[in-house]
């Protein structure tokens, strides 16, 4: 052992030796030594040692990860030459295949903890579609298999390339050839996903680039690989530990990314498609890997699902040492390469960088189309209408408010969504879209945690505040104004807090009326809604004469035949059914039908739900032979369109039950309504209250037939599953369950459903 | 001692604190959250440790750096952690860590004395092509230990301090910076005492002067 009081003086020398390249050290060490000999022995078996250890690679202390590496030298048919890598995942080596056909290959060796028993299989399912690859930009796979210990290996093409990143430095591309590059790399990501391959690790160490004529030709490797090297035990441990099989940080997307997330589909290339973008055009990554490799699991995946990163743009223009040298690698100025990144290629690289990988573009192929546009000097679809990404991206700052204010958020936005097509053309009008946004701004600023005082920022507590401000905030605007109290008022109305939705239209209608006229499309509008919420109070005399008035003066402005026209005569109708003036309701509703008919076609959406309607009018008008004729149109139609498992069928079916049952088919009935349960339990689950009333129409049936057991245990189910409160009520004196009367089972569901009426009234 | 400081916080009233609040008491200077801390987190990582190596077979690695963060998340009870705390955790998980498989080693050593085996050491440390990624990784491979173990200590004898980094970034799994900020010392310091100490290290065991080999 060295003697201690050296050691201060030994470890200088060396540390300072071990930072040269190797071929220096020698020359350096006799410097730093000078005449002290046994300094200089010391020295320079610290050095041999270090030296030696490293056996292939150049200078480490590692020795193989793998056994069979180190004994043989040679892997099944393949004999290994030398080491051309090591990563997470194991050691790449360069190999010689002397069977059946001679070549070399690149062999990765997993290793241990990054594999389990069923790595192999997984891949050998794997590999008839491996094989399907055929494109320039992709590095064939050729084979895999195991060493004797159960070690997997990949034999695949060898690409003698280097990242694609370090190539484009090297070669000092230009912003617009590294975007060329990245078009054929986008290509060949395309073709695997047509081949139904993810890759799940694009990054820039897996695709290299090599020369070809002294033309650059991307080639991608290691396809296929991910889906079958997984780590041993999966979960958020593995993730910064490993860090790389779940994906490497930086480069993978959000719900690779996260544990919890499962359905990883071929947009997650497309995300990191758009991190090697950005790292091309920046030279950094979107979120700083290397801070993030530090940090907890959780952390690192709620920055990638909560946080966007700069724009390229932003991140060029940041002024530190390495700017410079990032503008060089470019052939150009750091001004110059802001600019050059600013707009267009911003958006390319935001789109594909989206969190959500639904607002991503949707395969590579349109990722390459837009920086295709971009070569060409076309406006990229990345780019959106300004406006609506303003308040969409304003919405998405602030996650958590729009989550709890989805309500208002939906409203508005597609309010504001609506008004950014036609406000867009002059100067006027884009201040106008302008004061939208500023007005929202202010509405959302509630839930900014500054601004607030509790916790929770409920819809309620945003709608408030919106409502406050609009006297003063968009004053100067009426006839906006009046729009956002018409779209505030709707909020209030789907809230179900009808006296405050009324005051709104009611202030809307009046500034909008003395600014733009009484008669005008919007202000009769909110008048139309304005009926609505009285009708929903119960007002309904109320309702059917501001609506007969809206009526006249739509008919007036507009004609008989505009859709707002149609909209508030069919509400007419709504109001005098519940009215118990089913005769008229019928009239007006037929004659909405057959308009609607004539200008949205006979199997357009709406021309569908007036059918319902009328199919009811029709009933309760005490015509159900006709109801049955319609409701089966509307019902064959429905089923064309749709299909069976849908919301809009299976309401025509239990429509068309119940008249029959009025029309006293009572099979025809009970046939129908057993069919919609199916379905219903099928698209909302068995148990939900959706089916409660299906239930309890099927049940009246059977026990009108003496089917008293079945008869109660659907009646059971749909006690259970929520009974809404008009049905619950009138249970005990249904005539059709007057079979069951007596009943002590009945009689005890009876006093169930009565419970959960005033359990629900007290609530 | 370690069980009283244990009691003591159980009688308490207050509620048993996190792993994470213990950190953050023996941060700001309370040794005996360290107390409480080192017991548990010992009992945490011996459970994962022969779990881990009675599953593993000949020719496969351990992977301390999973181990001790299994063991974090598992004793943090999947509470989000610090970066800090992280850090401070594993700087004692280190040493336990170390603790735990040399004694294992030893106890394995005795039932098959006379196989030859070495002490293989690698860390995954040539960074791959782009830096941002691949976390470094470190692997015990046949973990027969007692040799690393007698040569770190001989080390510890000569510089304390890079005996300490080696165990951080061995046993723990720390990067170089990590360890640095343990340590309080700079990351080029760090990084020329990490060389160094491979140097001495590799050269001791090559000597096979260490242990009983």
């Amino acid at each position: 052992m060295e003697k201690h009081e050296n050691w201060p003086k030994i470890k200088a020398i060396v540390a300072d030796a071990l930072e040269r390249v190797p071929e220096e050290r020698e020359t350096f060490v006799s410097e730093a030594c000078g005449q002290d000999r046994s300094l200089r022995v010391e020295v320079k078996s610290l050095l041999s040692a270090y030296e030696s250890s490293v056996g292939l690679s150049e200078s480490k202390l590692t020795t193989q990860l793998v056994d069979a590496a180190q004994i043989s030298r040679s892997i099944g048919p393949y004999s290994l030459i030398r080491k051309l890598g090591e990563g997470g995942m194991g050691q790449v080596w360069l190999a010689e295949q002397t069977a059946p056909v001679k070549r070399r290959v690149a062999l990765k060796l997993i290793k241990g903890g990054m594999y389990d028993s069923t790595a192999l299989v997984r891949f050998q399912n794997e590999r008839q579609s491996l094989a399907l690859m055929d494109h320039p930009a992709i590095a064939k796979v050729f084979d895999a298999g195991a060493t004797p210990d159960g070690q997997p290996y990949f034999a695949m093409e060898y690409v003698a390339g280097v990242p694609i990143t370090d190539y484009c430095d090297e070669k000092k591309l230009k912003i617009v050839e590294r975007i060329e590059l990245l078009i054929q790399v986008c290509e060949g990501v395309q073709h695997a996903h047509q081949k139904t391959i993810i890759h799940r690790d694009l990054k820039p160490a897996n695709i290299l680039v090599v020369e070809i004529d002294g033309k650059p030709l991307p080639r991608i490797i290691d396809f296929g690989l991910a889906k079958a090297v997984v780590p041993e035990f999966m979960g958020a441990a593995q993730f910064t530990v490993i860090g790389s099989f779940l994906g490497t940080p930086g480069y993978v997307s959000p719900e690779q990314a996260d544990p919890g997330i499962q359905d990883v589909d071929t947009r997650t290339d497309v995300y990191s498609l758009g991190a090697v973008l950005y790292v091309l055009l920046t030279g950094s990554l979107p979120f700083d890997g290397e801070r993030w490799r530090r940090r907890p699991i959780d952390e690192v995946l709620r920055q990638l699902r909560e946080q966007d990163p700069p724009p390229p743009s932003t991140k060029a223009g940041r002024q530190d040492d390495a700017t410079n040298t990032v503008a060089q690698a470019r052939g150009t100025e750091p001004k110059q390469l802001v600019r050059a990144l600013r707009g267009d290629l911003d958006w390319i690289a935001m789109r594909a960088l989206e969190r959500d990988r639904q607002r991503r573009y949707a395969t590579p192929e349109e990722f390459a189309e837009d920086l295709r546009r971009y070569l060409r000097n076309e406006p990229v679809q990345a780019r959106p209408a300004s406006l609506l990404y303003r308040a969409h991206k304003y919405a998405r700052r602030h996650r958590v408010a729009v989550a709890i204010a989805s309500l208002m958020s939906i409203v508005l936005v597609s309010f504001v969504a609506l008004q950014s097509v036609q406000l867009r053309r002059t100067t006027r009008e884009r201040d106008r879209a302008d004061r939208i946004a500023e007005f929202m701004t202010g509405i959302f600023k509630l839930s900014d945690p500054n601004e607030r005082v509790g916790n929770q920022v409920t819809v309620r507590e945003v709608l408030d505040k919106a409502s406050q401000d609009i006297d003063k905030g968009l004053a100067k605007d009426p006839i906006l104004q009046a729009q956002m109290m018409h779209v505030m008022g709707n909020a209030y109305l789907n809230l179900g807090l009808y006296s405050r939705a009324q005051s709104l239209y009611e202030r809307g209608i009046q500034v909008g009326g003395s600014a733009g006229g009484r008669k005008s499309r919007d202000t009769l509008k909110t008048m139309h809604d304005l009926a609505w919420v009285l009708l929903q109070q119960g007002r309904l005399p109320e309702a059917e004469s501001l609506e007969r008035r809206v009526l006249e003066m739509q008919r007036r402005e507009f004609g008989s035949d505009d859709p707002d026209t149609l909209g508030t005569l069919s509400e007419l109708a709504f109001t005098l059914s519940q009215e118990g003036n089913s005769k008229e309701a019928v009239e007006l509703n037929s004659e909405v039908l057959e308009k609607q008919k004539r200008i949205l076609g006979p199997e357009a959406e709406g021309t569908l739900i007036t059918m319902d309607n009328l199919a009811i009018n029709l009933g309760e008008a005490g015509r159900p032979a006709d109801a049955v004729r319609l409701e089966q149109q509307a019902l064959e139609i429905h089923f064309r369109i749709d299909g069976l498992d849908n919301l809009g069928t299976v309401s025509a079916m239990t429509n068309l039950a119940r008249s029959f049952r009025d029309l006293g088919q009572y099979e025809e009935s009970e046939k129908k309504l057993s069919d919609a349960l199916e379905i219903e339990a099928r698209i909302f689950g068995p148990e939900q209250p959706e089916t409660a009333e299906t239930k309890y129409d099927l049940a009246s049936l059977l026990a009108r037939k003496g089917q008293i057991e079945e008869a109660l245990s659907l009646l059971d189910q749909a006690v259970d599953h929520g009974l809404p409160p008009l049905l619950a009520a009138r249970m005990g004196t249904d005539p059709f369950l007057a079979s069951l009367h007596g009943n002590p089972r009945f009689a005890k569901l009876i006093a169930r459903a009565k419970k959960q009426i005033t359990d629900a009234a007290a609530r | 001692m370690e069980f009283q400081a244990f009691l003591r916080i159980a009688l308490s009233r207050e509620p048993f604190p996190t792993v994470s609040e213990l950190l953050e008491r023996w941060r700001g200077g309370d040794q005996q959250a360290l107390e409480t801390l080192v017991p548990l987190v010992y009992n945490e990582l011996r459970t994962l440790a022969h779990r881990h190596l009675q599953r593993e077979r000949p020719g496969h690695t351990l992977q301390t750096t999973a181990l001790v963060h299994e063991a974090y998340v598992r004793l943090a009870g999947g509470r989000p952690f610090e970066a800090e705390n992280r850090t401070h955790f594993v700087a004692v998980a280190a040493r336990l860590m170390r603790q735990i498989l040399v004694d294992y080693a030893r106890s394995r050593r005795a039932a098959k004395r006379g196989a030859d085996r070495l002490v293989e050491l690698s860390d995954i440390e040539n960074e791959p092509v782009d830096k941002s990624c691949e976390p470094l990784a470190q692997e015990i491979h046949n973990p027969d230990l007692t040799q690393l173990d007698d040569a770190l200590k001989d080390l510890a004898k000569i510089d304390d301090q890079q005996s300490r980094l080696v165990e951080l970034r061995f046993f723990g799994g720390l990067t170089v910076e990590e360890a640095a900020e343990v340590l309080g010392i700079s990351r080029s310091t760090a990084k020329r005492d990490w060389n160094v100490a491979k140097a001495w290290l590799s050269r001791e065991l090559k000597r096979g002067t260490h242990g009983e080999a």
